[in-house]
């Protein structure tokens, strides 16, 4: 049997299923978010079912996760995406005893036990500067492609200080550092640095390693460079970052669906 | 108890309140269906989830007619004094005259929240210059301008010095109103030199001697200042006798606290118990019809709890929460996450601790607005919160930062740092502004968070301890 994991995040949604017993994974998938959030996340779940040669009689449980978790109405239960990075993370890198979970809207410092339970969490909750929606706003802003940021952030020489703490204000000081003749390659590092500042402000005193990086931000380059040039330590990227929330989700379908035959 | 314990709409509640009266409750004068405040403007009523008691019904009409009780006392021709930023001393002491009537000002910063904005107040704050950078008990400000709310005091008593900062600002602001305040100073609480005789204080703390001896002669002054707005004089035996009944509310409140933390279903939602160990500082304006009111809710939860009867499921995790919020509605949020409230630090404890009675009158006060938490250090504060927090066997620390609070952009951190340290439990901070419906996602999230991350943790406790 199969049990599936929706992630049903800001900017994304994602689809893992895996295998019931073995939790391997035998599909996924990812769409963008939309105001049709249960349609589209159904949508995209029957498509990878199909692309998989399943059906939905092959799936045992399905657990819902992220921001529109409430809105998919096939979940048989939802998980916070706290529970679901840990559990996910745990799974690819048992060791890890940090994640670091950036995404659209949030991002997220969740402290692990040994045993991949999460002791303690804290998440960014005043505004954007601290989440992809920063790197987007600006991307835009500089007219280049969020796969552009890691290379011109590593050209920089000087990065710039962006002092707000604010993403709409931020866009103002960009604004203002181009009027000045900043390099975009500056202001890409300056607002990387920012980031992982808030990062490193949220996580307090104490950040211990394994660090693993998950979440879309994770995939954009010059990223992790910032946030290990904050922390101080090495910092390991998620195979796959997107999809740990999906992939966690799924590994609880499956945890749910054995206690419930137990 | 006549009904299964839950919590209910506000619409179930007008069908509650027939059954309840088909089933002969009695109701003070100022009862009624609750429903009756929003057609008032208190609009958020109408979002809230409520006990179902008979007992939580009077709770709720004593604190949501208090504005009626300050102008029947106006009329009666009470002296109205407003006692502002001290929680819980100089309402005990205004409440020994006869003729003087007090209330909590402050408590206007509720006022947003229960309007949804619809009174204005914050906009009026924001037009004095009192912006959205301080907390939202600058609506207190607006409340003053407009007079839409509790009448103008006779007087205004307001404590200053290791206060909050806002607060100091605000009132300030509105002493320059023309509003003419009677300031008395409390110190920032130190420990002893080695040299200096110590004071034990409520709640187990230590302050030199001589910060209480000056604290006393600042009760002083406002004793005399009370005495002659009054026209009465206010002996120690008044004194005494005052800080008694004071402590007859505090003892209901200890006894509702630790049974509504510790019994295994939770026997009365957290909202409820915000409102009653809220009327420790103030009375509600009604220091007599307080302890009825907190005597008839004690009942109900004995009752409850001796029968294994609660509001909640019975494994809903263990949180105990640090600061009052601005909405109201995040309480009930905390429930329907899976949580239940198992100990509170509201910023004043202080004001739910017995003030002592083995020590001349003025200098008991004195000693308990020196145990303030305020006044001292975070540590402090943490340090107590680490000890409620053993007491009441809570899971997880849930810390709701005010907006623009000054006090809280820096506690925070030490609480959450001395928590880990001792207790090795979860610690969430979260922000709620006075209306948080376009967050309400966004704290949902967390709060389910933390139920899980609290809930998991005591499956792996419970697993070790088998297994081993």
């Amino acid at each position: 049997m199969i049990c599936a994991g929706i992630d049903a995040g800001s900017r994304t949604i994602k689809v893992m299923l895996i295998d019931a017993d073995s939790l391997e994974i035998v599909g996924k998938g990812l769409a963008d978010q939309g105001v049709e959030q249960d349609k589209l996340a159904t949508s995209l779940f029957r498509r990878v079912l199909k692309s998989n040669g399943a059906t939905g009689k092959d799936v045992a449980a399905i657990v819902a996760t992220g921001y529109g978790r409430n809105a998919v109405n096939m979940a048989d239960t939802t998980i916070t995406e706290i529970t679901c990075h840990a559990v996910g993370v745990h799974h690819l890198v048992p060791e890890a005893h940090t994640v670091i979970d950036i995404g659209g809207q949030d991002s997220k410092l969740v402290r692990l036990d040994g045993a991949g339970k999460v002791r303690d969490f804290a998440m960014n909750d005043r505004c954007a500067a601290g989440t992809g929606r920063f790197l987007e706003v600006t991307a835009r802003r500089l007219g280049v492609g969020l796969d552009a940021l890691g290379r011109l952030a590593a050209g920089s020489r000087r990065p710039a200080a962006i002092s707000s703490m604010c993403v709409v204000f931020a866009e103002t000081e960009i604004t203002g550092l181009l009027a000045c003749g900043t390099g975009r390659e500056d202001i890409v590092a300056g607002v990387q640095a920012a980031i992982a500042a808030r990062i490193v402000g949220m996580a307090g005193r104490s950040v211990e390693p394994p660090i693993v990086f998950t979440g879309g931000v994770a995939m954009v380059s010059g990223m992790t460079t910032a946030l290990q040039t904050a922390l101080g330590q090495a910092v390991t990227v998620a195979p796959e970052p997107q999809m740990t929330g999906a992939l966690g989700a799924a590994i609880l379908a499956s945890k749910r669906l054995r206690e419930a035959t137990a | 108890m006549t009904h299964a314990p839950e919590r209910i709409t506000l619409e179930e509640w007008d069908v509650q309140y027939e059954k309840l009266h088909r089933a002969g409750m009695r109701e003070p004068r100022y009862g009624g269906p609750l429903s009756r405040h929003v057609e008032d403007g208190d609009h958020r009523l109408g979002r809230l989830r409520y006990d179902n008691s008979a007992a939580a019904l009077r709770l709720w009409n004593f604190l949501l007619t208090e504005e009626d009780r300050l102008h029947e006392a106006r009329a009666a021709g009470n002296k109205i004094v407003g006692t502002m930023k001290d929680l819980g001393t100089v309402p005990v002491m205004a409440y020994c005259f006869d003729n003087v009537t007090a209330f909590y000002p402050d408590g206007a910063w509720w006022i947003p929240c229960v309007m949804e904005g619809s009174d204005g107040s914050l906009e009026v704050a924001d037009s004095l210059g009192i912006d959205e950078s301080f907390c939202p008990v600058r609506a207190m400000l607006g409340a003053f301008v407009t007079g839409a709310h509790f009448p103008i005091p006779d007087m205004l008593i307001c404590s200053v010095g290791a206060t909050c900062d806002d607060f100091s600002a605000i009132a300030q602001r509105l002493n320059g109103l023309g509003h003419p305040i009677f300031w008395w100073e409390i110190p920032h609480r130190r420990c002893p030199e080695r040299d200096e005789a110590g004071v034990i204080l409520p709640g187990g703390l230590t302050a030199p001697k001589s910060q209480v001896e000056f604290v006393e002669s600042e009760l002083e002054r406002v004793k005399a200042a009370l005495e002659e707005l009054a026209g009465a004089r206010l002996d120690d035996e008044r004194l005494s006798a005052g800080i008694a009944q004071a402590n007859r509310v505090r003892q209901y409140l200890a006894e509702l606290r630790n049974l509504a933390f510790t019994a295994e279903r939770c026997p009365l939602p957290a909202l409820e118990m915000l409102i009653a160990e809220m009327l420790a500082i103030h009375f509600c304006s009604d220091r007599p019809e307080t302890i009825a009111v907190l005597g008839e809710l004690l009942e109900e939860v004995k009752v409850r709890a001796n029968a294994g009867l609660g509001v909640l499921d019975a494994g809903a995790a263990r949180i105990f929460w640090v600061n009052p919020v601005a909405d109201l509605q995040v309480m009930n949020l905390l429930e329907d996450c899976g949580g239940r409230v198992c100990g509170t630090e509201y910023l004043f404890t202080h004001a739910l601790d017995a003030i002592p009675q083995d020590v001349p009158p003025l200098e008991a006060l004195a000693r308990c607005a020196l145990a303030d938490p305020m006044a001292g250090s975070s540590i402090d504060r943490a340090e107590r919160i680490c000890a409620d927090v053993r007491r009441f066997g809570a899971e997880a620390v849930l810390i709701s930062r005010i907006p623009g609070a000054s006090h809280c952009a820096l506690e925070g951190q030490v609480i959450s740092e001395v928590v880990a340290e001792q207790l090795d439990i979860p610690v969430l901070e979260i922000e709620v502004p006075p209306v948080t419906d376009s967050m309400s996602a966004t704290l949902r999230t967390r709060l389910e968070a933390l139920v899980e991350t609290a809930r998991c943790r005591r499956r792996t406790t419970q697993g070790i301890r088998r297994s081993g």
